[in-house]
């Protein structure tokens, strides 16, 4: 597979810490600003007509970006770095289903983890001080767009 | 030389995909140990005993290393050896489930405080999270006798802080079932297992926690010396790293295998690098690069805590029962080139088996052909099949070595 970078980027809206709404997965940007707020994190916006991301990086380093559907929808959100971010935050009301399929015996150790569901993706990769993860609601996805591109 | 090899593994493996062959290896098989493999003799003063094996009853590892460790209550002969302890080069620190301290003979560590508070830790796996106190130990390692004093160590699950912290959040591993294991000797290449990023932070990370009663612990930053660190470094001698060795494991699998965790790089006559090539790691993340089919990975790295060798190729077929892992109708011999920081590189030749073929004799559990997939598009992780018929080293940050400071890793 080859790497694909995002298509976004077209425009570049904000580069501001006084910032929108953040909101967790299948939420939407309206709703909290939480995520940025308990993150201390610097904010950095870029849309394009298909969809919207909002990268915050942490103050301990982690970058987490939100991926937002023209309807402020979150329908994806992945993050990169020292720390996994607080997951019950990110995956939102997703986060019961994240848990229950999750729990369930997997041969994968303790590095690796793939839950594919009807309704919800999440992969997780990493070890001690450089993880990183995605999430997904495949029904929210914008058409044409690729998780390949969630990054 | 090392390319000529690689060379032609490639064209058997092409010949057998050709070919169609059934049956295990197929012309793939096993890539051939390296000629000088030596695996050091366990015992004193630095060579523990490890194997590979279905681990504790009920969790039916695969490519899972394990040794026995030994704790005491500092400064007592109060003490209790606690087998199949997974050997993990990918995190950092001594781990143990509560409930094999807490069966009989039962053995209380003391609480490690924060100088008023007992501290507990949420430490963050890729698939998992483990909630528990933290303890003072001694450790003693059985065989080779190894020793360090007054050891921060986690006690995973511990049931006098049943209470895990709403932002502590990930699947909870606090049993030796989800575990899979009874505790894990993190012996990774950094000093402490979460180092400055929980020492000042504005707000404290969600690892470390401080805990007026069990029910109230708040995340708080930890010193260095409050954190759990990798006992390795606190060993007299032989503390600047360790090499897993462990023997070539043929293309079916087998039940069991064993070999040693050596102590310490170039410090005695049966652990020096010899030919092998270091592989300078980045000083904050571990990784080195990786070219595989053209494809550069920014985040490889070798790992003995990783059951399978992790990349992402749409050419290799997913299993059906198991997605994670890769099913190619016939094996298919690999190489990768691993680069190091300073431009160092070195071929990793593997080969990846069909998982559910493998899998299919349920008595064997050390398999040196299993792949699986890579959710990280930039990540290459050679795990413990790769490491079998190969002696990795992984050197400690700030460490130094014959092969230089560390951390690299080396073969």
């Amino acid at each position: 597979m080859k790497l694909i970078r995002p298509v976004v980027c077209s425009l570049v809206v904000a580069v501001t810490v006084a910032a929108p709404a953040f909101a967790a997965l299948g939420g939407d940007a309206t709703s909290v600003q939480a995520d940025l707020v308990k993150m201390k994190g610097a904010l950095r916006t870029t849309s394009s007509a298909a969809f919207t991301v909002h990268e915050i990086t942490t103050s301990y380093g982690t970058v987490v970006r939100e991926y937002l559907t023209p309807g402020d929808k979150v329908f994806a959100v992945s993050w990169r770095g020292p720390v996994i971010p607080d997951l019950r935050q990110m995956l939102g009301t997703y986060y019961g289903q994240y848990e229950q399929a999750a729990s369930t015996p997997h041969v994968g150790g303790h590095r690796h983890l793939a839950i594919e569901q009807p309704g919800l993706v999440v992969q997780s990769s990493g070890r001690m001080r450089a993880f990183s993860g995605r999430a997904w609601a495949p029904d929210l996805l914008p058409q044409n767009f690729s998780a390949n591109d969630i990054n | 030389m090392r390319k000529f090899v690689a060379l032609a593994l490639i064209q058997l493996g092409f010949l057998a995909a050709c070919g169609g062959g059934g049956g295990y290896g197929g012309g793939g098989g096993t890539p051939p140990p390296p000629a000088m493999q030596v695996i050091a003799t366990p015992g004193p003063p630095n060579v523990e005993t490890m194997t590979v094996d279905s681990g504790p009853a009920g969790v039916n590892a695969v490519n899972t290393a394990y040794i026995s460790v030994k704790v005491c209550v500092p400064g007592t002969s109060t003490c209790k050896t606690i087998d199949h302890i997974e050997v993990d080069t990918g995190s950092i620190g001594l781990r143990i489930m509560s409930s094999v301290l807490t069966t009989a003979p039962a053995i209380t560590l003391p609480a490690e405080t924060d100088g008023t508070n007992p501290l507990a830790e949420c430490l963050q796996f890729a698939d998992g999270t483990s909630w528990g106190s933290l303890a003072m130990a001694d450790i003693q390692l059985p065989v080779s006798g190894e020793t360090a004093a007054n050891v921060n160590v986690q006690v995973i699950g511990d049931p006098l802080y049943p209470t895990v912290p709403t932002d502590c959040t990930g699947i909870p591993e606090n049993t030796v079932a989800a575990f899979g294991a009874n505790g894990i000797l993190g012996v990774g290449p950094f000093i402490q297992d979460c180092g400055s990023a929980c020492v000042a932070a504005v707000t404290p990370l969600t690892v470390y926690y401080s805990c007026p009663s069990p029910s109230t612990c708040a995340a708080a930053n930890a010193s260095l010396l409050e954190q759990v660190p990798n006992p390795v470094t606190l060993f007299g001698t032989d503390h600047n790293g360790v090499i897993v060795e462990l023997p070539a494991v043929g293309s079916a699998g087998s039940t069991t295998t064993s070999g040693s965790l050596v102590f310490g790089i170039g410090t005695r006559t049966n652990n020096g690098l010899g030919a092998a090539t270091v592989l300078p790691e980045d000083p904050s993340t571990g990784w080195i690069s990786g070219t595989y089919k053209s494809t550069v990975y920014t985040n490889s790295y070798l790992d003995s805590g990783s059951n399978g060798n992790f990349f992402t190729d749409s050419s290799l077929t997913p299993c059906t029962s198991n997605p994670n892992f890769y099913c190619p109708a016939s094996t298919m011999s690999e190489t990768a080139t691993l680069r190091g920081a300073n431009g160092a590189t070195l071929a990793a030749d593997f080969s990846v088996a069909n998982a559910d073929t493998l899998f299919s004799i349920t008595s064997y559990t050390a398999f040196s052909n299993l792949g699986g997939t890579n959710s990280n598009a930039m990540g290459f992780d050679l795990g413990l099949p790769f490491f079998y018929g190969h002696n990795v080293f992984t050197a400690i940050e700030n460490a130094g070595t014959p092969g230089g400071i560390g951390p690299y890793f080396a073969y």
